[in-house]
């Protein structure tokens, strides 16, 4: 089987009580289907709220799905009990955004990248302390003796990225979910850490979420995009093809975002799509993008909502103008 | 932060400094009491009044001559095991217990006793006598008691003054005023009747004749005390010797209306402080915490009821509650203990869940939870440390409380009464009057004493602020 983890049709509310009676719900996730195959990245881009990170965490597991299956390397974790979420844990694992929040100021470098394999009970001290040293030359952290019993306020941003990159990694695991890496990096030290990721995925075939709002990043990192707009993918292609020849108006409006190098283009006018995305409580009928579409077809996008549909070979869209 | 470093940053501020040096002379004095009385000091001595008899009651400290015109007679008690001399005899030996007096007070002793413990004698019994040689040269023969001799169907080894000592007040012994008015006559050519030289023993023997006839005034100098005990048989022992000179004012603290000396008193006070306020406020941090995480991190129904229930808890009344608990189940200082860490906690529940729910939802906690990290993992090594600084403010924090509400249930005469307390002290001054009377030094040290311990984990508080609050950093 290719596909090493599944989505089905998954969704995520979360209950807001915002006012006296009844509650509201905020759709971060609304019905999204998606499959990241084995050793392949797959980039996630969205505006920010556009629930890619939800997604990120359903396929972790760390939060439960309202609705729609998780399905990992053919078992369906959607339900998994204590035993069999930590059996998942020990081959998914998570990087995060923040370097300075998600590691533990209170334990130094060898702890944290001890307690992975202290909780899943892996080697006796010896072959830990191997593969804790292992683990830093991985991510470029030499000398890793040096390394180990520094506390993490002794390190840079991007030290700190790289130490959880290794403790993420050190289990083997076969499937990563990268939340934004690099976003809170310094720029000189984001390629780095991207080409890290790269080199490590390369070496052991393990698979990634990347999710960015930097479609300019995924376009480098990954081999398929799937871009997400209000909880949904409106979008999907191999990396190239999504860049060169976008079909959906919110894809195009993303990449024409990106800045260019290019002093030609200085007083191109660009066609940025305008406003702000609708609050996911109140999410627009029809075609969610209508109210901000250049493309808006009145009777039709803001009534039915677009499937996702083939458009060309392995390239989906969601959008009336291909239906 | 790491340990070390937050013991620099409390080290680096003022209050911080002050809070951890009165905090280590603290210690110093309590660890010092818990080695020198043993545990059931309360009930073996401080409510022993045995212990006290011979002591004045309601007498200043003795450095408070320094503020007085007249300089008053210290109590003093001259104690001696062995003899500091023996004159050996044919078939008999004499051994003195000498005790050097160097009197320099302005009026005479309040009174004078001599007392002889647990004596042993296996032939003839032995002789006591008591003499003075006064700083004019003349020696005064003051009492002479022989030994009663054995019991019919006694016989040697014979005990005498095992249970209670032999013990005799000079000022109202007939021998002593025989021997007095002898002393009297043979130095000074006088002849007072036996009626009234009693009760003015103490007067003679530390005073020459006034020269108006009639008074004494007191003869200042080198005085030595020495008991001769005559022996007739070199197995013959004694145990202890004492010689008492009633003074008017007392050791380093004073006493109260019982003659208790309030120095050892106080002393064992430090220890027990200490003990009330750090147990109490470890159990109660320690709960509050543990519920606080619990509370904070499962959510849910858990959340929901021990948010409640601290609410109940920490709406109830403390005092009355207190106050009925210990009439119903009796006056025990670890019940005390126990209920204010039982209504201790709540407050500090609530706020700990609510700096957990801040944290759960961080990154840290996500990323270990990605990690296959169970619950208590969670809670315990990423959590619990997360606020360890916080917690340990607060339980500085919670003791001087936990200290104070102690005191003021002693004060209500709610103390445990077999452990002697700074607020007992104070509660049976209060009791006795001897706020009325002015008794200063049996009121103020207790309270200042309080305030003193209080003090010091305040402002231990506030040197931990900025290893809580990294804002006030500088």
């Amino acid at each position: 089987m290719n596909h090493l983890l599944m989505l089905e049709g998954v969704k995520m509310y979360f209950q807001v009580r915002s006012r006296f009676f009844g509650s509201l719900a905020v759709k971060a996730v609304d019905g999204v289907s998606l499959e990241v195959k084995r050793a392949e990245t797959l980039a996630v881009v969205g505006e920010s709220g556009s629930g890619k990170s939800t997604l990120g965490r359903v396929s972790l597991r760390l939060i439960r799905p309202s609705a729609g299956r998780v399905i990992f390397d053919g078992e369906d974790i959607t339900a998994a009990n204590d035993a069999e979420l930590k059996r998942f844990r020990k081959r998914a694992q998570g990087i995060f955004q923040d370097p300075f929040s998600s590691i533990d100021p209170f334990m130094n470098i060898y702890q944290i990248l001890e307690e992975p394999l202290f909780i899943h009970g892996l080697g006796n001290s010896r072959e830990r302390r191997r593969l804790i040293y292992e683990a830093l030359e991985e991510v470029k952290l030499t000398p890793p003796q040096e390394f180990a019993p520094k506390y993490p306020d002794r390190l840079s941003g991007g030290q700190r990225q790289r130490v959880g990159i290794a403790r993420a990694l050190i289990l083997r695991p076969d499937y990563v979910v990268a939340d934004e890496p690099v976003s809170m990096i310094d720029a000189s030290s984001r390629a780095e850490i991207l080409y890290l990721l790269r080199e490590l995925q390369d070496r052991h075939g393990m698979s990634f979420l990347y999710i960015t709002h930097d479609i300019a990043t995924a376009r480098h990192f990954s081999h398929r995009i799937a871009v997400m707009y209000l909880g949904r993918i409106v979008e999907t292609a191999p990396t190239k093809e999504l860049i060169e020849k976008p079909r959906h108006p919110y894809t195009m409006a993303l990449i024409e975002a990106v800045p260019s190098p290019d002093p030609a283009n200085r007083f191109r006018e660009r066609r940025v799509i305008p406003g702000e995305p609708a609050s996911p409580t109140r999410v627009p009928p029809g075609c969610r993008l209508h109210p901000r579409c250049p493309l808006f077809i009145r009777g039709k996008c803001d009534v039915i909502e677009p499937p996702l549909i083939e458009v060309m070979e392995s390239h989906y869209a969601a959008c009336h103008l291909y239906c | 932060m790491r340990p070390q470093e937050a013991i620099r940053v409390l080290l680096s501020s003022g209050p911080g400094k002050a809070g951890i040096i009165f905090f280590l002379a603290l210690a110093a004095v309590s660890l010092y009491a818990i080695v020198a009385y043993p545990l059931d000091f309360g009930l073996r001595f401080w409510n022993n009044p045995a212990i006290w008899a011979d002591n004045p009651r309601n007498a200043p400290p003795a450095w408070s001559n320094t503020f007085t015109h007249l300089r008053r007679v210290e109590h003093t008690t001259f104690r001696a095991t062995e003899p500091a001399a023996v004159i050996p005899g044919a078939g008999v030996e004499t051994r003195l217990y000498t005790f050097d007096l160097d009197y320099r007070f302005e009026e005479s002793p309040a009174f004078t006793s001599f007392s002889l413990r647990h004596l042993t004698y296996y032939s003839r019994p032995p002789l006591i006598t008591l003499s003075l040689a006064r700083p004019d040269g003349r020696e005064m023969l003051l009492y002479r008691h022989a030994v009663r001799g054995p019991d019919p169907g006694e016989s040697p080894p014979v005990s005498r003054y095992v249970e209670a000592p032999l013990r005799v007040y000079l000022s109202g012994d007939d021998t002593v005023l025989w021997n007095i008015a002898d002393f009297l006559g043979r130095e000074f050519e006088m002849e007072l009747p036996l009626s009234q030289l009693r009760g003015m023993v103490d007067e003679i023997a530390f005073g020459i004749p006034g020269g108006d006839g009639q008074g004494f005034r007191v003869l200042p100098g080198d005085y030595t005390i020495t008991v001769a005990v005559k022996v007739y048989h070199p197995q013959d022992s004694i145990s202890e010797v004492v010689f008492v000179l009633g003074g008017s004012v007392y050791g380093l603290m004073g006493t109260d209306t019982l003659g208790r000396d309030l120095a050892v008193g106080l002393l064992f006070g430090f220890p027990i402080a200490l003990f009330i306020g750090l147990v109490t406020a470890l159990l109660a941090t320690t709960m509050g915490t543990l519920m606080g995480i619990l509370s904070g991190y499962q959510g849910g129904k858990t959340d929901i009821f021990i948010q409640r229930f601290c609410d109940v808890l920490g709406n109830i009344p403390l005092l009355p509650i207190l106050i009925f608990l210990i009439f119903v189940l009796g006056q025990k200082l670890m019940l005390v203990i126990l209920i204010l860490a039982a209504f201790g906690w709540p407050g500090l529940t609530i706020l700990i869940r609510s700096m957990v729910l801040q944290l759960r939802s961080g990154q840290l906690v996500e990323a270990t939870r990605a990690l296959g990290a169970s619950p208590w993992r969670i809670m315990l090594r990423h959590i619990f440390f997360q606020i360890a600084p916080f917690v340990l403010a607060q339980m500085i924090f919670f003791t001087p409380a936990a200290i104070l509400a102690e005191a003021g249930l002693s004060f209500l005469g709610l103390g445990d009464p077999s452990i002697p307390t700074w607020g007992q002290i104070l509660e049976f001054g209060f009791r006795t009057g001897a706020v009325y009377a002015g008794y200063w030094w049996w009121v103020l040290p207790p309270g200042l004493l309080i305030v003193l311990t209080a003090m010091t984990f305040v402002l231990l508080t506030l040197g931990m602020e900025p290893v809580v609050n990294p804002r006030l950093r500088s």
